[in-house]
């Protein structure tokens, strides 16, 4: 069929080849992008440099390194769980702090109250956290529960079963040995430092070179388009309520390690900081995107923060402020900068 | 419906009630509205058709403020230009009202509630709202539409025709008679065939009051039986501005909302082979039952009908997309369940289907990744390693779809979002066609995509084919059957009622999808 004879038809709709076009990216807007991509990095430096003018001698030592390096495990494993679901679009899953607080429970308890030994009561806390995970991947995907408020139960219920193993009590008095399996020194740190490095690059490279990590990066952009092309999206969905839940656990048994033992009610002063670290890692390194090596220096970032605060001899209630507040500026930045790249 | 058909020329002499002059309207790098103008006069029902995408939604939008438009434009209604963007409250003073596709009814709440919604007057000292002032005044509304409804009773429980009355009575209750302008943006869409003769009755009469009507719709049969004057909307572009419409007929209309594709393309000869690629037994799905087809090598097959016909549901069938009630596909010898649910499509995958949906942004493609990322994503696990998907391959195979379909920008490091429709369109395809599929089921290819993206689209299907790749269009737009097709599947009511072959005419795939006796109730053409 040949229908070049309606040509008087077609009058040709105004340049549209114009929107084809590439947009000049300006100079200005590039720099920008890098001053978004290293902005905390930058402030994080300023902040050292302004606590070292204000307590010379004090806070530039290799103490305040050892303490900000060596004091954040517990937190790298809650924030890589964390960013498990985030990452396949599960927002939020409360009950992270809950699941550690469990498991860390779970190992004393089993140890000094019912003599177990250290290593098959580790395995037990861990398996305890994955079957939490799998519980909840269970409610939110396949039954198709509000994450939010699956997970709000579910922490809460955990809380509660915690404190009655526990009898409301810090449960202490681990083997000396096991405490080596997190303080052991390398290179002035405690090993446990070492374990969250290579949590952290091991996610990173997940997500950003297998195939597995693209496929978690799509069904977290669109699970449809993930289904019609060919990824098992509620597979993956639930794996990774499992995978988070199975870091609540190994990085329990660390804490527990360290600690010789737990206090249940400590778990929700973990939520905050955990929550902060995330969002604020959304504003390094790939500016409005979760991302594991952000969240890293997140946490660095913000304990630095407060160890200087308290040098400073500003009291505990600065740690309270100085989250919730950095909180709030890491989403709105965070937003903004979402905002402007669509 | 011709009995309330009554062309009537404009009177030059009079001012317009509505002049939009300039408008454009830009996102991103899209421009969904270009140097616009329209013009609504006094008394007028005016009609405003355009295909999907065309730019009509984006329209209507600026008009009831919802976007603001690009600098530049303006907007009078009856001599007096408003602020843009619009407010709300000025374009309600203005006398400018808007019934919505759905019609915008609470079906708990009573018939005065509905009228009333928004125009509440509170009672001064208990700020209660005076239940029979409002009431009153919902009855007077009513009353001038010559449909006196029990005010009290639920929206609920009135007929469809009723509900209409309901949602044209909330537009005018402002104007007085003879005054204002009211929009329909796709508002008979629920109504059935009697209600709509009734519905434009009352729409008529008002028109005769003096009340300017402009008319939104994707029934040209419509169109051309109650509008006085027309204007076409083609690419965010005004392609005619006010015809009159006893000049036109469906056909034309048709010929000039889609115009632009009847030049660039002509019909090539077909590479249909002999060699069967793939075929179907037995689907039901939707409405469809029974359904048999085979598709050979080379081949391209069109399937088309009116909406709730069932040729969308089978083509989402075949591809895994949809899980059909019974059915089987055979690829290649290898066998598919299509009603087995699945947790994603990957066996189809794997059997060489692809599938090109017709959401493209909700089911193509994730519009904040990359284009390469997006273009790879079927072939990661099959080309990469478990431990990494390898970095060569991808940049490799991205800038080859990128040259192939001359996807702009060519940046393969770009999110899909930031591209135009057109090249987002040509992403996901060229995320199928990199690796030459058995089988390749397309939904609307080229709609909202401009011309040069058509033509791009074209050719690429038209070099699957005869890379062998077996292709099913699903598709409404008859230009795209016509020029690509080798066979055409009409169906109607779930069963396949013609099939044309050959030289495919538009204007035969058109009557073949209407024409065969009256339209029914409530199957409406599609969006």
């Amino acid at each position: 069929m040949d229908v070049t004879r309606q040509k008087d038809l077609d009058t040709p709709p105004p340049a549209p080849r114009a929107a084809h076009d590439a947009k000049p990216v300006s100079a200005s807007a590039r720099a920008g992008h890098v001053a978004s991509r290293y902005a905390v990095i930058g402030v994080w430096a300023a902040m050292i440099a302004v606590y070292t003018v204000a307590e010379p001698g004090l806070f530039l030592t290799e103490g305040t390194f050892q303490t900000i390096f060596g004091s954040q495990q517990s937190l790298v494993f809650l924030t890589m769980a964390l960013l498990c679901t985030i990452c396949v679009g599960e927002f939020v899953d409360l009950s992270v702090p809950a699941t550690f607080g469990f498991s860390a429970t779970i190992l004393p308890v089993l140890v000094v109250d019912h003599g177990w030994g250290v290593w098959p009561a580790a395995a037990v806390a861990v398996l305890g956290a994955i079957t939490v995970g799998v519980v909840n991947g269970l409610l939110v995907v396949v039954v198709g529960v509000n994450t939010i408020v699956a997970t709000l139960g579910m922490s809460t219920f955990l809380g509660g079963i915690s404190l009655w193993m526990s009898h409301l009590n810090t449960v202490s008095g681990l083997p000396t040995g096991f405490g080596k399996f997190a303080l052991y020194p390398v290179a002035g740190l405690p090993i446990s430092f070492f374990y969250g490095v290579a949590l952290v690059s091991g996610f990173a490279y997940v997500l950003a070179f297998t195939p597995l990590g693209r496929h978690i990066r799509f069904v977290g952009a669109n699970r449809e388009v993930s289904r019609l092309s060919g990824i098992h999206v509620n597979r993956i969905r639930l794996g990774s309520f499992v995978a988070s839940s199975a870091m609540c656990g190994v990085g329990a048994i660390i804490a527990v390690a360290a600690l010789g033992g737990y206090n249940p009610t400590t778990s929700d002063t973990l939520l905050l900081p955990t929550f902060a670290s995330v969002f604020l890692g959304t504003a390094v390194l790939q500016p409005g995107r979760f991302n594991p090596i952000g969240t890293f220096v997140g946490i660095y970032f913000l304990e630095t923060g407060i160890l200087g605060l308290q040098l400073l001899g500003l009291e505990a209630w600065v740690s309270s402020v100085f989250y919730g507040g950095v909180l709030i500026a890491a989403v709105t930045i965070a937003t903004v900068l979402r905002r402007r790249s669509t | 419906m011709n009995a309330v058909s009554q062309a009537r020329p404009p009177d030059p002499a009079r001012p317009q009630r509505l002049d939009v002059a300039g408008l454009s309207k830009t996102f991103g790098s899209m421009r969904a509205l270009s140097d616009v103008h329209l013009q609504v006069a006094h008394g007028e029902l005016h009609g405003l058709v355009g295909q999907n995408g065309c730019g009509k939604s984006t329209l209507v939008k600026i008009l009831t403020g919802v976007y603001s438009p690009d600098p530049g434009a303006s907007v009078t209604v009856d001599g007096l230009r408003l602020d843009l963007p619009i407010r709300p409250l000025r374009q309600r003073a203005a006398g400018v009202s808007v019934v919505h596709q759905n019609l915008g009814l609470v079906d708990d709440l009573t018939v005065w509630e509905n009228v009333r919604l928004g125009h509440y007057r509170a009672l001064r000292l208990s700020r209660r709202i005076n239940r029979r002032e409002e009431q009153e005044a919902a009855e007077r509304v009513l009353a001038r539409l010559g449909r006196a409804l029990e005010a009290g009773q639920k929206v609920g429980s009135l007929s469809a025709q009723d509900r209409a009355v309901v949602a044209i009575a909330r537009a005018v209750q402002d104007h007085p008679a003879g005054s204002g302008l009211i929009i329909f943006d796709e508002s008979t869409r629920a109504l059935g065939r009697s209600a709509r003769a009734r519905f434009f009755r009352t729409v008529r009469s008002l028109v005769e009051e003096g009340t300017s009507v402009l008319l939104i719709s994707h029934q040209l049969e419509e169109i051309v039986d109650v509008t006085d004057r027309v204007t076409v909307l083609r690419d965010g572009a005004v392609i005619e501005a006010g015809l009159l419409t006893r000049e036109v007929d469906e056909t034309s209309l048709t010929r000039m909302m889609l115009g632009r594709h009847l030049v660039t393309h002509s019909r090539r000869e077909s590479h249909a082979q002999d060699q069967p690629v793939a075929s179907v037994r037995g689907l039901a799905v939707g409405a469809v039952t029974g359904l048999d087809l085979e598709v050979r090598r080379g081949e391209v097959l069109g399937m088309t009908g009116l909406i709730g016909s069932g040729f969308v549901e089978a083509a989402e069938a075949l591809t895994g997309a949809r899980t059909a009630r019974a059915g089987t596909l055979s690829v290649h010898g290898r066998d598919l369940a299509l009603d087995r649910r699945r947790g994603s499509t990957k066996e189809f995958v794997r059997a060489g289907v692809a599938f090109v949906p017709e959401r493209r942004l909700e089911a193509g493609v994730a519009g904040e990744l990359t284009v390469s990322d997006n273009l790879t994503l079927p072939r990661v696990s099959r080309r990469g390693g478990r431990l990494r998907i390898g970095a060569a391959w991808q940049a490799e195979e991205t800038a080859a779809m990128i040259a192939k379909l001359d996807i702009r920008p060519p940046d393969p490091h770009a999110p899909v979002h930031t591209l135009s429709g057109g090249n987002q369109q040509k992403v996901l395809l060229a995320k199928w066609l990199a690796d030459v599929p058995h089988l390749l089921v397309l939904h609307e290819p080229t709609q909202a995509v401009d011309v040069g993206a058509r033509h791009d689209i074209i050719e690429a299907i038209r070099a699957a084919a005869r890379d062998g790749c077996a292709v099913v269009i699903a598709s409404i737009d008859p230009t795209d059957l016509a020029v690509l097709c080798d066979r055409v599947m009409v169906f109607r009511g779930g069963q396949v009622t013609r099939e044309l072959s050959g030289d495919l005419e538009q204007d035969a795939i058109v009557r073949a999808v209407f024409d065969d006796g009256t339209r029914s109730q409530g199957e409406e053409q599609a969006d």
